[in-house]
């Protein structure tokens, strides 16, 4: 549906670098990164309010280079939902079918559906700044939704909603999208947004495609420090491959040695990468299927909610997620010794010096002089 | 003394100042004077000439300073800042300079040519409109300006995503959320083309009957050493602006949901 090849957007001394993704017909697709990174200007490229310096953009299968916004045929909703504060709810649904010149009725089949899928069919006499926030989002998302577009684009639309808010808009903007095939492209900053609502996720740093993929290959295996740093991967620490054994990559991290399935290719320097999640600890124990057991010592307990944050010294700074129950069970306190276990695939190997592994995955660019 | 306390002594200084300025009036007035004034026949006629030409000025005014403030607004054009300088120009220029200035281009080859071919401008009502029009439309498009600048770009976007033209979206969307700034143009242009006196006596001279607008008016009496006649003419402006700037406030404040 959306086909966006070597993008390039220029926007004073700021450049989005030949950005390429493509948003299949009834998927979610995210674009996450950190604020300044572009989202919002690839996102205004596509809408057609920046023109783009290069690259090629398709929606549908056809060029939209010279389509102006109101032929693009996408529904867009911004940070602030830009509803229209002079109008009534009624009015703000209506005024895509006004503005296209067509009788009010015509698309009102589908804008009752979401009206009654939202629940807002209490509100349509109000004016927006008599709204709720989550009531806000609820009509920018049906008024976006009315027109029918061909792709829904959402810059951060929930970033100012609290946290249970939040999570109840995802599930309805879920459904709405599984329901009705949806193809929507979601700008976000917020790693569990990406990965609650899209399948698909673009990885945007300094104005460039650092990472692309299926979220979940996103999140288990950063493909670049930056990235693994912004996902907040709790251990991240450079490594070496000294050997390879069993088709397994040995990896001299500090003065302990990890095994660790490596992709083809990849350099010697490395940056070995483990989710907190993924470590287990026990005291003692007997014979294991993880293939790194490694005697450690607690450093620090940082309680937090649900999990435990524990800090170790395995040879190398390593930090473990545990339940409460757990961390009392096993008594950690600072000083204990303990044995983590992490499975080979979970410790995940970044390529250090932007070497491109066989996935195709660029490491990150060191930032313009 | 407190700060709130300051500021508040200083905007009733504002008031005892224009107080005191009618107020004086009232020593030299005359309720004969002002009732045979306020009644004569070219009284009311320069009434009416002010009455008309304001109106005409200001709504010209709005009428090139939308679209022009729109622009300077919004887009990136090569004679922008130019633009944007000029606008001053009534501001620094004394009015009498800018009326001046006027003359002179109506005696220059094109002035001359649209004068014998067009409309004439030198001693007409035309030529007081347009002198009224040249004074008050730097000030208009400086806040018109301002109005579109609060009126949100990213609301016209989404209004463009949701079907409209670019010119659906500025009626239905950037105009209704700039109006007040649009009705305070109006109305600052309007009162500024009132009291207009410097450029309108270059150009359109001191024609009784013809030319003569009440600043005109007030000028002329004062001038001919008639003190009471001045008074009686002052106060029927301050009152007439005064009135009219309430009743459009009024009016124009009701046809639009706040």
């Amino acid at each position: 549906m959306l086909e966006i090849e070597k993008l390039t957007v220029e926007v004073g001394a700021f450049r989005l670098r030949e950005v390429s993704l493509t948003v299949a017909r009834g998927e979610c697709h995210a674009v996450l990164g950190p604020s300044g990174a572009g989202k919002s200007t690839l996102l205004k490229a596509i809408l057609g309010v920046l023109r783009p310096h290069g690259g090629r953009l398709r929606i549908a299968g056809e060029d939209a280079a010279d389509v102006p916004i109101e032929r693009r045929g996408l529904g867009y909703v911004p940070q602030n939902l830009g509803l229209f504060p002079h109008l009534t709810v009624r009015d703000n649904l209506a005024y895509s079918a006004r503005a296209r010149g067509l009788p009010p009725n015509e698309f009102q089949p589908v804008l009752d559906e979401l009206v009654a899928a939202t629940g807002i069919g209490t509100l349509l006499d109000r004016y927006p700044a008599e709204l709720s926030g989550g009531e806000r989002q609820r009509v920018g998302l049906v008024r976006a939704l009315a027109g029918r577009p061909r792709a829904l684009l959402l810059d951060e639309p929930f970033a100012s909603l609290n946290e249970s808010l939040r999570r109840e808009l995802w599930w309805l903007l879920h459904e709405l999208q599984r329901e009705r095939e949806l193809t929507v492209l979601l700008v976000t900053h917020d790693l569990a947004e990406a990965y609650v609502l899209a399948e698909r996720v673009t990885v945007l740093f300094d104005g460039q495609v650092v990472q692309q993929g299926e979220k979940a290959e996103v999140y288990g295996r950063p493909a670049a420090p930056g990235v693994a740093e912004f996902f907040g991967v709790e251990t991240l620490q450079p490594g070496r491959i000294v050997g390879v054994r069993d088709g397994l990559a040995v990896v001299q991290v500090g003065t302990a040695e990890l095994t660790a399935v490596a992709a083809s290719g990849c350099a010697n320097e490395v940056l070995v990468s483990i989710r907190g999640e993924e470590v287990v600890l026990d005291r003692g124990g007997g014979p294991t299927s993880a293939r790194n057991v490694l005697p450690a010592r607690v450093v620090t307990v940082r309680p937090g909610s649900p999990l435990v944050c524990v800090e170790l010294d395995a040879g190398f700074p390593l930090v473990a997620l545990v339940t409460r129950a757990a961390c009392e069970e096993l008594d950690l306190r600072p000083g204990v010794e303990v044995t983590a276990r992490v499975k080979a695939p979970s410790v995940h190997l970044i390529p250090r010096g932007g070497v491109v592994g066989d996935t195709g995955i660029a490491a990150r660019p060191s930032p313009p002089d | 003394m407190t700060f709130r306390r300051t500021t508040i002594v200083a905007a009733l200084a504002v008031l005892a100042l224009y107080a005191g300025l009618l107020l004086s009036l009232a020593w030299f007035l005359d309720l004969e004077t002002l009732r045979s004034a306020v009644r004569s026949e070219r009284t009311l006629f320069s009434v009416r000439l002010s009455l008309w030409t304001a109106t005409s000025a200001a709504l010209l005014a709005l009428l090139l300073g939308t679209p022009a403030a729109y622009a300077l607004s919004r887009y990136r054009f090569p004679g922008r800042e130019i633009v944007n300088t000029l606008l001053e120009l009534p501001i620094i220029v004394s009015p009498a300079a800018l009326g001046a200035m006027l003359l002179m281009f109506f005696n220059h080859p094109l002035g001359v040519w649209i004068e014998n071919h067009i409309a004439r401008f030198v001693f007409t009502v035309a030529g007081i409109v347009l002198a009224q029009f040249v004074t008050v439309l730097g000030v208009a498009v400086r806040m018109l300006k301002a109005a579109f600048d609060e009126a949100p770009v990213e609301l016209e976007t989404v209004a463009r995503t949701l079907g409209a033209t670019p010119r659906y979206a500025w009626r239905t969307v950037t105009l209704p959320l700039a109006r007040r700034g649009l009705i305070a143009a109006f109305i600052l242009a309007w009162a500024k083309a009132l009291g207009e006196f410097g450029a309108t006596i270059m150009i359109g001279g001191t024609m009784a009957m013809r030319t003569e607008t009440l600043p005109v008016a007030v000028y002329l009496r004062l001038a001919g050493a008639d003190i009471e006649g001045t008074v009686a003419l002052i106060l029927l402006l301050v009152v007439i602006g005064l009135a009219a700037l309430f009743a459009t406030r009024k009016l124009l404040g009701t046809a639009f949901r706040a």
